[in-house]
């Protein structure tokens, strides 16, 4: 009987496709982005995805450093990342204070960001999936049901208070109705493609500025309009001390060109 | 009111378009760009190693010959990305590395290399590169280059263009012609549709004595 059942558990588990770990299958679905640019329809389908739980933190960073010795600190190419590249850090190998293990990685680049997930196996999040998962409401924020009203009122609340020295720990702000944490009130993320920002005008420029809301899905979506405007900021090398980042992976393997 | 609305559209759309399907919304004066700035100078790379041929990745060329971007030093290099079923932007772009070609000095042509990396990396495979390449009737100093989506994504941010696929298989993208030192350092950016031949021609002159 006990090999049966180990028998029954081993041939589900293979017909199962594995979860990596760490994930959280999204459902995919209609979703309106938020930047309406004429050329991309005004809502788009989002296919399901893997989405990580939480943003990679210090501690897992630093197992990439160390597997990747061309991303410590002081190896870095300039290209690839800024002169503040992990600069919170005690050093190349070195996270410093141990209460930052288990916060959100940041000072990191583009770059090292996108290369953190393909050594994972992963990528990063597209703009469309990362705005999809992080719309979701939170559930049971400071301890009751939530509506993506709420949702906004904690991204506001969020970005009224300065970053403290040391970063709070991975899900220790509030989880999404997808299980994922934090993806508002801890730390701004990457996304693979937030250089796909196009001004109204074709041209270099701030979208955001006087008439810039024409081109926008919600008028009063603020924390939005933060957000779209850091991306529009960036460039691929540029470290922040509040910019981290999380992977995401296909559900079915990604269409890539073999050479 | 609409109608004048959409009216004012359209003719932005005609005068102003780009690969967009659709003009999304007048300029905002707010919005307009800044005059260029007429004096000349090639400002220096902001570090010493900031050279674009260190993205590893291997890309196919319009003969299917596998280059990765190292082979690109030792020239100066025009470079811009496109996508070859773009209908009005990506000439104008092709058309202004032509104009620079052309107006160089028979001396300075050999020290000079262009380069289209294309966005559309499911339908521009090399033989529709070399086809395209036959079309616009460029010369052995040119290389296109397919290459698969991360690296295109990695490329277009070391050279700060932003693109979009948009729904229709086509690309929403800024315009950018960059020119890069003969280490592969990117020198000098010209955006946006209107011809800045004479400068990339000032540059290109200065930086082949480098």
């Amino acid at each position: 009987m006990k090999t049966l059942v180990a028998l029954s558990l081993l041939c589900c588990s293979m017909r199962l496709p594995a979860q990596p770990s760490g994930m959280v299958r999204i459902p995919g679905g209609v979703f309106t982005p938020f930047l309406q640019t004429g050329a991309r329809p005004s809502k788009i389908t989002v296919a399901d995805f893997y989405l990580d739980k939480h943003a990679v933190t210090n501690a897992e960073f630093l197992q990439f450093v160390r597997a990747n010795p061309s991303w410590k600190r002081s190896c870095v190419t300039r290209i690839f990342a800024d002169s503040n590249y992990l600069q919170h850090w005690a050093g190349d190998l070195d996270i410093g204070d141990p209460r930052a293990a288990n916060s959100p990685v940041t000072n990191i680049s583009w770059f090292a960001a996108d290369a953190y997930c393909r050594w994972k196996g992963n990528r990063l999040p597209t703009m469309t999936e990362w705005e999809y998962a992080a719309g979701a409401a939170p559930v049971h924020y400071k301890g009751r049901a939530n509506t993506r009203h709420d949702l906004s009122r904690l991204i506001l609340e969020w970005y009224d208070h300065p970053a403290p020295s040391i970063l709070p720990p991975v899900m220790s702000t509030y989880r999404n109705s997808f299980g994922l944490y934090d993806m508002h009130g801890l730390v701004w993320e990457w996304v693979e493609d937030f250089n796909s920002i196009l001004p109204a005008n074709g041209g270099p420029g701030p979208f955001v500025c006087g008439a810039g809301s024409i081109g926008t899905a919600n008028k009063e979506d603020y924390a939005a309009y933060m957000r779209f405007a850091l991306r529009q900021s960036l460039r691929a090398e540029y470290t922040v001390r509040t910019l981290g980042f999380r992977c995401a992976r296909d559900i079915a393997p990604r269409d890539i060109v073999k050479k | 009111m609409r109608q004048l609305l959409s009216l004012l559209f359209l003719a932005i759309a005609f005068v102003g378009g780009s690969c967009r399907r659709q003009a999304s919304v007048a300029t905002p004066s707010c919005c307009a760009k800044p005059p260029r700035s007429s004096a000349f100078s090639v400002p220096a790379p902001l570090t010493p190693d900031a050279s674009i041929y260190q993205l590893p990745g291997v890309w196919l060329d319009q003969h299917n010959h596998s280059v990765s971007l190292n082979t690109l030093k030792g020239k100066v290099q025009v470079v811009a990305m496109i996508f070859t079923h773009c209908g009005y932007a990506c000439p104008r772009l092709v058309q202004e590395m032509k104009d620079i070609e052309d107006s160089l000095s028979a001396s300075q042509r050999a020290g000079v290399g262009y380069v289209l990396v294309s966005f559309d990396t499911r339908r521009d495979d090399p033989a529709r590169l070399q086809q395209y390449a036959e079309e616009q009737r460029l010369d052995g100093h040119w290389v296109l280059l397919h290459g698969n989506a991360e690296e295109v994504r990695q490329l277009s941010m070391l050279l700060n263009v932003s693109y979009q696929p948009a729904a229709d298989g086509n690309f929403n993208h800024s315009n950018a012609v960059v020119i890069l030192d003969r280490q592969g350092t990117p020198r000098q950016t010209l955006e946006g549709l209107s011809s800045n031949a004479a400068l990339a021609i000032r540059t290109i002159g200065r930086l082949e004595t480098q």
